[in-house]
């Protein structure tokens, strides 16, 4: 199976560790992953200014996919929302998409809708399945507390981003719930972390930031495990320029959802590129590789499987 | 004209042009509120810079540098093995015309004793580089046409470029071809090397000349006799073949002299020779004083530039030289159009029909910009806007084939012009965000989006501002998404937003919060809508919307007053 790679346009850059664990974590369960140069932004970032402006990337982009035969696979939660709008807006809108169609037709690219966007957490989850994912763990953490912050646009507007439940979400929880880590029940768990309003009102974006830095923090996490990019910067690097401008709050390090499931799945940390992540030092390293123990059976089945045999 | 006159003259504009361009390397920059440096202290710290890297051990990053960078064009080839065919087919073809045959008194016949350009190899090689510039010529050409769909931008000097190089070896050929079949030119050549003794033997030779060599004779009329042929051949191996290799190893050149015959026909062979030496000569030397003034220009900065990425990479220390290593970068630029090909704002290009988003176009209005040449205050803000359409990809500065830092230069010049004066709309965009996270020129940015800010105040009314009683507004007919007719003002929205709940009072912070905005769509007042500060401090997070039991699209919607005040402020301002 192979989906055309959209990184978008901060992780190349500021993430690489994103992709790169991702890739590796992906592979492993077989599903490869083509970078395609051509790709553009998803849009998203002229959308307070041109609705307009911010959809016709993104249609591009599917149309390229399109040209392919592959469906697209995101890991930003913005791009993701930015290619499902276009979607749904290409869909409803015919004059709109006859329009877009046009500019796209200087370049010899054609939307006709054929191909999906799909999350990489839905691919980990729907098409290999917590149950592969968990045969395949040759570690497990033991006592691991992470705060996972889904990020908004994965989960809303639910009618347009289809990705799970927009008030409970069990595909996260799911899929973190394999590598034995424990997912911390916190408020700032489905809110925003700021990014949006960065550059913008940076007072307000820093509060909101704060907040969830504290919330999780209050609530016992280790690591906070940010889905989106945009959280993903926010808490890694942001949070780091704030601390330095003021030693308050404490530093909370990130991890990534694929660099947690990745090491479990005996990947090597170089390829997940842990050290990457700014707000993780060499002692977080040895911490985290110290809480993992053997893969376990779950609890439940430990009790079924003498009764079944 | 004196071929030496010419010659000096080309020389001499050609060396005030590099003066005054390498004198630019330290004399601009661009740069928001720093401290000014001068043109003597940038030149030491260049010297400096460079001497420190050439005494140590980075020097095998330059030796490299020249080898990878220069000669192998390595960041072409990474990119695209076309271009770079193309590009190594007219650079080496070019250069080493350029050394064995214009510069032969002084290269060809001090390293080879026996040179003659009449003489194989030369004669040969002659050829083939020539049309190795021309095969490159034509794919770069190709090239420009087959890329403009791609957003691949051509200006009159990219083609005055290529017609430049390709006059001079088309003319170059036609001057080998109308050599070739001029009587008089082979009359010259008989008179001064020939030994022919009588009548019958000067005729052998001119018919072996008229059927081997492309010589067009009054006397003969190829076909010319066999025997004739073959009695020229021995003449022609005694006393020419020395001095003289066959015209056909010159094969582009012999091809080309069935094209000069008919000028010869009408203006005589003679005049044909000479217009075409004219022609070759006036290319060559025409070039040679454009060059400073031109793209070609890059010959020497890209060498440059492309080192001192290798050596020092992106980050320079010493802040002198990082304006001159702008200014390198700057005229550096070939207008290749590869940043411009891969650039992620590309589409937004195609919706706001601003040439400047695309980095290319950016940089040729930057070299007037920073020389204070560009002053228009149309073209500006739309160069402002350019600058700041830009996701921070960086994928223009790590594809360009002269390695310049453009992010650097863009991030300078973008706070340059917003320090200017004029305010820029588009900073209420997520394009901010990469900037918030570099936290470059932090003061600056603040101080643009108060004058931002400050248009908001002027342009719409406020809450506040309006007497009571309120009458109703004109209606928002402009507004296609309807769901806040479904409003009952039950305020979930406003309770459930973590922006209202970060301040204590919040209607004075934001000016209105969501169901107010709601119920003010209600009531026909767009405008007030517009101006709440809310809109601009909604993180765009989606929960009102989400939790909204009325499926009323708040945030859809927030967007839409977002994009209406700001062409509404757009076209006050150009009104």
């Amino acid at each position: 199976m192979k989906y055309a790679f959209f990184q978008g346009c901060n992780i190349p850059i500021r993430i690489q560790q994103y992709a790169t664990s991702t890739t590796a974590v992906l592979h492993h369960f077989g599903i490869e992953l083509e970078v395609v140069p051509e790709f553009n932004c998803c849009g998203y970032p002229a959308r307070n200014v041109d609705e307009k402006a911010y959809i016709l990337p993104s249609v591009r982009n599917l149309a390229l996919a399109e040209k392919k035969g592959l469906d697209i696979l995101v890991i930003c939660n913005c791009c993701f929302a930015s290619l499902q709008k276009a979607r749904n807006v290409m869909g409803k809108d015919p004059a709109l998409l006859a329009e877009l169609n046009g500019i796209l037709a200087k370049e010899g690219l054609k939307y006709s809708g054929t191909a999906e966007v799909k999350h990489y957490l839905t691919v980990l989850h729907e098409q290999v399945g917590p149950e592969t994912i968990k045969k395949q763990l040759v570690k497990m953490f033991t006592e691991l507390n992470i705060s996972v912050i889904h990020g908004c646009h994965i989960l809303r507007p639910r009618e347009i981003t289809k990705f799970d439940d927009s008030f409970i979400p069990r595909i996260t929880e799911e899929l973190l719930l394999t590598t034995g880590a424990k997912s911390l029940d916190w408020r700032g768990k489905l809110e925003c972390c700021g990014a949006a309003l960065a550059g913008i009102n940076n007072d307000l974006s820093q509060k909101l930031l704060k907040e969830k830095i504290t919330g999780a923090q209050d609530a016992g996490a280790d690591f906070i495990t940010p889905i989106c990019s945009y959280c993903h910067l926010q808490f890694d690097t942001m949070q780091v320029n704030m601390l330095n401008a003021a030693p308050e709050p404490r530093l909370l390090p990130v991890l990534l959802f694929p660099q947690l499931l990745g090491l479990c799945l005996g990947i090597d940390e170089e390829a997940l590129g842990i050290a990457r992540n700014n707000t993780i030092a060499a002692n977080h390293i040895e911490h985290i590789k110290g809480l993992l123990g053997p893969p376990k059976e779950e609890k439940k089945k430990k009790k079924k499987a003498p009764a079944a045999a | 004209m004196n071929f030496n006159i010419l010659l000096g003259l080309s020389l001499i504009i050609c060396l005030v042009g590099l003066i005054i361009r390498l004198s630019i390397w330290f004399s601009q920059g661009t740069r928001p509120s720093a401290p000014h440096i001068s043109s003597a202290e940038r030149m030491s710290a260049a010297l400096k810079g460079t001497f420190g890297v050439i005494f140590s051990g980075r020097i095998v990053e330059m030796v490299k540098s020249f080898f990878v960078d220069l000669l192998f064009q390595k960041r072409i080839f990474d990119k695209n093995i076309l271009r770079w065919t193309a590009h190594t087919l007219i650079f080496f073809g070019f250069i080493l015309l350029l050394l064995m045959h214009a510069m032969s008194p002084m290269v060809s016949e001090s390293i080879f004793s026996n040179y003659q350009s009449t003489l194989n190899p030369f004669l040969f090689l002659r050829n083939l580089f020539g049309l190795m510039v021309l095969a490159g010529l034509a794919i770069a050409v190709y090239r420009r046409f087959s890329l403009k769909s791609q957003r691949l931008k051509s200006s009159a000097s990219d083609w005055a470029a290529l017609i430049f190089v390709g006059a001079i070896i088309l003319s170059g050929l036609l001057l080998e071809g109308a050599k070739m079949s001029s009587y008089t030119v082979y009359q010259n050549m008989v008179e001064e090397y020939g030994s022919v003794s009588d009548e019958e033997e000067a005729m052998a030779l001119e018919a072996y000349w008229v059927q081997e060599n492309g010589l067009v004779s009054p006397n003969v009329l190829p076909p010319a006799a066999p025997e004739l042929v073959q009695k020229g051949k021995e003449l022609n191996g005694d006393s020419c073949i020395e001095c003289h290799a066959s015209n056909r190893t010159a094969f582009a050149g012999f091809a080309v002299s069935k094209i000069t015959r008919p000028f010869a026909a009408v203006l005589g062979d003679s005049a044909t020779v000479t217009m075409f030496w004219y022609l070759h000569i006036l290319a060559s030397l025409a070039f040679l004083a454009w060059l400073p003034f031109s793209k070609m220009f890059h010959i020497l900065a890209a060498p440059v530039s492309l080192i001192i990425k290798r050596v020092s990479g992106d980050e320079i220390a010493e802040p002198a030289n990082t304006l001159t290593r702008q200014m390198i970068g700057l005229s550096a630029c070939t207008h290749c159009g590869t940043c411009s090909l891969e650039c992620s704002s590309n589409m937004f290009y195609e919706s706001f029909q601003n040439e400047f988003i695309l980095p290319s176009e950016k940089v040729q209005y930057l070299k007037k910009i920073v020389a204070k040449k560009e002053t228009d205050p149309a073209v500006l803000k739309r160069m402002q806007e350019g600058l700041y359409v830009c996701t921070s990809c960086d994928r223009c500065t790590a594809v360009c084939p002269s390695g310049i830092n453009l992010k650097e230069l863009f991030v300078n010049a973008r706070y340059m012009l917003l320090q200017q004066g004029m305010p820029e709309t588009t900073m209420l965009s997520h394009f901010s965000f990469p900037l918030a996270l570099a936290q470059n020129f932090v003061d600056d940015h603040l101080q643009a989006l108060k004058k931002v800010t400050a248009l908001f105040k002027k342009n719409f009314q406020h809450l506040t501002d309006i007497a009571l009683p309120m009458t109703l507004g004109k209606g928002s007919k402009g507004l296609s998404n309807t769901t806040y007719r479904s409003c009952y003002s039950c305020q979930r929205c406003s309770n459930i937003c973590p922006v209202v709940r970060s301040f204590e009072d919040p209607v004075e912070a934001l000016g209105m919060l969501p169901h107010q905005i709601m119920f003010s769509l209600g009531i026909g007042k767009v405008d007030l809508a517009m101006g709440s500060q809310m809109i601009w401090s909604c993180s765009t997070c989606y929960l009102c919307q989400e939790h909204c039991p009325n499926q009323v699209e708040l945030c859809d919607i927030f967007y839409t007053l977002k994009n209406g005040a700001l062409n509404k402020i757009e076209a006050g301002a150009s009104s």
